[in-house]
C-alpha cells in the first residue's frame, strides 16, 4: 500500500471512476424518464375496480401480506455464510498465483470444511423443499 | 476543501440522514430500504478512502445478503407495521449510557490532535490485499471458516424449530 | 481545459451510444424472440406491424408510455413506484465494466473502449447483481397483492441460490487471470478463450446466468399459470415495461459476460470488436430463447436442489481442481 497523490485521476480520458460516475448518472436520468413518462403520458381514470388487487377474477380476502414460509429464512441465512466464504475465496483467487502451494493448501482447508458444512445441511434435511408428505 | 473532502462530507450526511431514518421508521420494510442506501453510501466512502475490494464486499454482503435476510426476517414474523414502541424506556438508559461514554471518547481524541491532520488515503489494489490477508492472516480465515461452519449448523437448527412450531400450529 | 471538454465530450458520445445500443437491443431483443418463438412453434410470429414485425417494438413501446399508471389499493405507493426502476438500473450499471472493443486512437488520444475500468469490476457485476434482489423482492412485496408477494419470495430466494453458484464459478476465471478487471480478463484470454481451459465454469456459469435473469426453464417467480405474472402483476404501464426491459437488458449483459468471461470478449477474425461482441451476446440470447422453446418449467424444489446440490459443490471442487492444476504446472 502506498501513499498516494491523487486517490482517482478525474480526466475523463481515463475510464476511471469519474466515468462510471457519468455512466450512472446517465443511468439515472434514463430510468427517471420511463419511471414518470408513463403518469405524464397515460389516462387517469382510476375506479375502485381496477385498484383492487387482481386475484384472477376473484374478490380479494384477508391481508396479501402473508407470512413468509420458514425455509425461505433459512435460505437466506444460508446464503449469508456462503456468501462471506465467497468473499475469502474471491480473495485468494485474484492472486492464487503468487501465493502458491501455502495459499492454494490453506484454501483447500477452507473449502473442505465449508463441503463438510454443506453436506451436513444437506444431510440434516436443510436443503429439502418438497412438502412433508411427498419427502421420502 | 479539495473536490475529495466534499465527497466525503457528502456521503457522511447522505449515512448519517439515512441510518437516522433507518432506526426511526414503524415501518421496518421501509427501515431496511434506507439501511441499505445507508450501507451503499458507505461502500463509497470505502471507494473514496482508496479500498475497492471492501467497497464492492460491503455491497455484496452488507447490502445484497444481510439486508435481504433482515427482509426475510421482517416478512416471516409480519411485524413490518408496529404500533408500540419499539424501543421501551429500559433500553434508552443503556443506549444513553454508551453515547457518553462514545462523545468522551471522541472529546479525548479530539482534545490530543496537533494542529492540522491530513486524511491519508492509500490504495488497496485487491491483489495485495489478498496477498496480505492469505500470508500474514492465514490463521484468522481458517478460524473463519470454523465459526462460519458452526454458524451454518447452528442457524440449521435454530431455523428450523419455528418450522416444527409453524406444523403443530397447523394441526 | 479544451482536453477536458473533448474528453467529456468524447464520454458522454460513448455513454450514449451504450446506452442507446443496450436499450435498442432490448426492445428488439424482445421481437426476436416473439418471431424465434414463433418459428420453434410452427406459427409466423409478430408480422402486422411493419414488414416482418419490425416495428411491433416500437408499437409496444408506445403502448406502453399511453396506459394507465396504476397503483394498487393499499399499496406501499414509494416502494411499488419506485422497485421497477432498481431492476432497470442495476441491470443497466452492470454493463459499465463490460469491455466492447480495443483501445482506438482519436486524434491522438487513446479512447478505451469501455465505460469504466476499476479494478474491482467482477465484483461490481455482482454487487449490482444483488441489489437487484430488491427490485424483485419490494415490487412484489409492496403491490398488496398475494400473487406479486409470492412471486417476489420466489424471485428473492432464487435469485440469492443462483448468485452463489454464479460467483464460485467465476472463481477459476479471477485465478488464471489473476484479476477483477474485466478489461485484464479479456487481455488474459488472447491465446486462448478459457471455455476451452473451464468448461464445467462455462456450463455452471450458463445455467446460474439463466436463473438469474429469472427465464424458463427457471421462470418460477412469474409462472403465469400459478402466480398472474408474479411480482409484476400489478404493474402496468411502463412501470411494467421497465421490468420487462431490466429483463431484456439484464440478458444482453449476461450474454455479455458469458463473452468476456469464457469466449474471449470482444477478440475474433476480421471483424472489429465491438461487431464480435455483438455477434457472441446475440449468440447467447438465441441460445437462451431457444432453450425457452424447448424446456418445460422445473418445479420449486427441483430449482433449489439444483442450485444448493448440485451448481455449488460442483463449483466448489472445480476451484479445488484448477488450483491443484494450476500449482502443479
Amino acid at each position: 500500500m502506498q501513499p498516494i497523490v491523487d486517490p482517482f485521476p478525474l480526466s475523463p480520458w481515463i475510464p476511471g471512476p469519474f466515468s462510471l460516475i457519468a455512466y450512472a448518472f446517465a443511468v439515472a436520468v434514463i430510468t427517471a424518464i420511463l419511471l414518470f413518462v408513463s403518469s405524464w403520458l397515460g389516462e387517469k381514470k382510476p375506479n375502485p375496480e381496477k385498484l383492487r388487487p387482481y386475484e384472477s377474477g376473484v374478490i380479494p380476502t384477508g391481508t396479501a401480506r402473508l407470512r413468509f414460509p420458514v425455509p425461505f429464512y433459512l435460505v437466506a441465512i444460508f446464503f449469508l455464510i456462503f456468501d462471506v466464504e465467497g468473499a475469502f475465496i474471491f480473495a485468494w483467487a485474484v492472486s492464487a498465483e503468487s501465493l502458491g502451494w501455502t495459499g492454494f493448501l490453506e484454501i483447500t482447508f477452507f473449502i473442505f470444511v465449508l463441503i463438510v458444512g454443506l453436506f451436513y445441511v444437506w444431510k440434516k434435511g436443510g436443503l429439502d423443499w418438497r412438502p412433508q408428505r411427498t419427502r421420502k | 476543501m479539495t473536490i475529495y473532502s466534499a465527497i466525503f462530507y457528502l456521503l457522511a450526511a447522505l449515512i448519517i440522514a439515512t441510518t437516522a431514518l433507518a432506526i426511526t421508521r414503524r415501518n421496518l420494510v421501509h427501515a431496511v430500504v434506507y439501511l441499505v442506501i445507508s450501507f451503499f453510501g458507505s461502500a463509497l466512502l470505502f471507494f473514496l478512502l482508496g479500498a475497492p475490494f471492501l467497497a464492492a464486499l460491503e455491497v455484496i454482503i452488507y447490502a445484497g445478503a444481510i439486508m435481504v435476510l433482515f427482509l426475510f426476517i421482517v416478512m416471516m414474523l409480519r411485524i413490518e407495521e408496529s404500533k408500540r414502541r419499539i424501543f421501551p424506556l429500559s433500553q434508552w438508559i443503556p443506549a444513553a449510557v454508551l453515547c457518553v461514554i462514545y462523545l468522551g471518547m471522541l472529546a479525548v481524541i479530539l482534545s490530543g490532535i496537533e494542529g492540522d491532520m491530513r486524511l491519508e488515503t492509500a490504495v488497496a489494489v485487491p491483489a495485495a490485499f489478498s496477498m496480505w490477508i492469505f500470508r500474514h492472516g492465514w490463521l484468522a480465515v481458517e478460524i473463519a471458516s470454523l465459526i462460519l461452519l458452526v454458524a451454518l449448523i447452528g442457524a440449521l437448527h435454530i431455523g428450523r424449530r419455528p418450522a416444527a412450531a409453524d406444523k403443530k400450529e397447523a394441526q | 481545459m479544451i482536453d477536458g471538454i473533448l474528453g467529456f465530450a468524447v464520454l458522454l458520445v460513448k455513454i450514449a451510444v451504450v446506452l442507446g445500443i443496450l436499450l435498442l437491443l432490448a426492445a428488439y431483443l424482445v421481437w426476436m424472440e416473439r418471431k424465434l418463438l414463433g418459428r420453434f412453434q410452427v406459427r409466423l410470429g409478430p408480422n402486422r406491424a411493419g414488414i416482418f414485425g419490425l416495428l411491433q417494438p416500437i408499437a409496444d413501446a408506445l403502448k406502453m408510455v399511453t396506459k394507465e399508471d396504476i397503483v394498487p389499493d393499499q399499496a406501499d405507493r414509494l416502494l411499488f413506484l419506485l422497485a421497477p426502476a432498481v431492476v432497470t438500473a442495476t441491470a443497466l450499471l452492470m454493463f459499465a465494466v463490460v469491455p466492447f472493443g480495443p483501445d482506438l486512437t482519436l486524434m491522438g488520444k487513446i479512447v478505451p473502449m469501455v465505460v469504466s475500468d476499476i479494478n474491482v469490476g467482477l465484483l461490481f457485476v455482482f454487487a449490482m447483481s444483488s441489489l437487484g434482489v430488491y427490485g424483485v423482492a419490494l415490487g412484489g412485496w409492496a403491490s398488496n397483492s398475494k400473487y406479486s408477494l409470492l412471486g417476489g419470495i420466489r424471485g428473492a430466494a432464487q435469485m440469492i441460490s443462483y448468485e452463489l453458484a454464479l460467483g464460485l464459478s467465476l472463481v477459476p476465471v479471477v485465478m488464471l487471470s489473476g484479476s477483477f478487471s474485466l478489461v485484464e480478463i479479456v487481455r488474459a484470454q488472447a491465446r486462448i478463450p478459457f471455455v476451452l481451459i473451464q468448461p464445467v465454469s462455462f456450463i455452471i456459469f450458463i445455467i446460474a446466468a439463466m436463473a438469474e435473469s429469472k427465464r424458463i426453464p427457471f421462470d418460477l417467480p412469474e409462472a403465469e399459470n400459478e402466480l398472474g405474472a408474479g411480482y409484476s402483476t400489478e404493474y402496468s404501464g411502463m412501470r411494467f415495461g421497465m421490468f420487462f426491459i431490466g429483463e431484456y437488458v439484464h440478458i444482453q449483459v449476461l450474454g455479455a459476460l458469458v463473452a468476456v468471461f469464457f469466449l474471449s470478449g470482444w477478440r475474433g477474425p476480421v471483424l472489429p470488436g465491438p461487431v464480435w461482441l455483438l455477434i457472441k451476446m446475440l449468440a447467447v440470447a438465441m441460445v437462451m430463447i431457444w432453450i425457452r422453446a424447448t424446456l418445460p418449467r422445473f418445479r420449486y424444489d427441483q430449482l433449489m436442489e439444483i442450485g444448493w446440490k448440485v451448481l455449488i459443490p460442483v463449483s466448489l471442487i472445480n476451484i479445488v481442481a484448477t488450483g491443484a492444476l494450476m500449482m502443479l504446472f
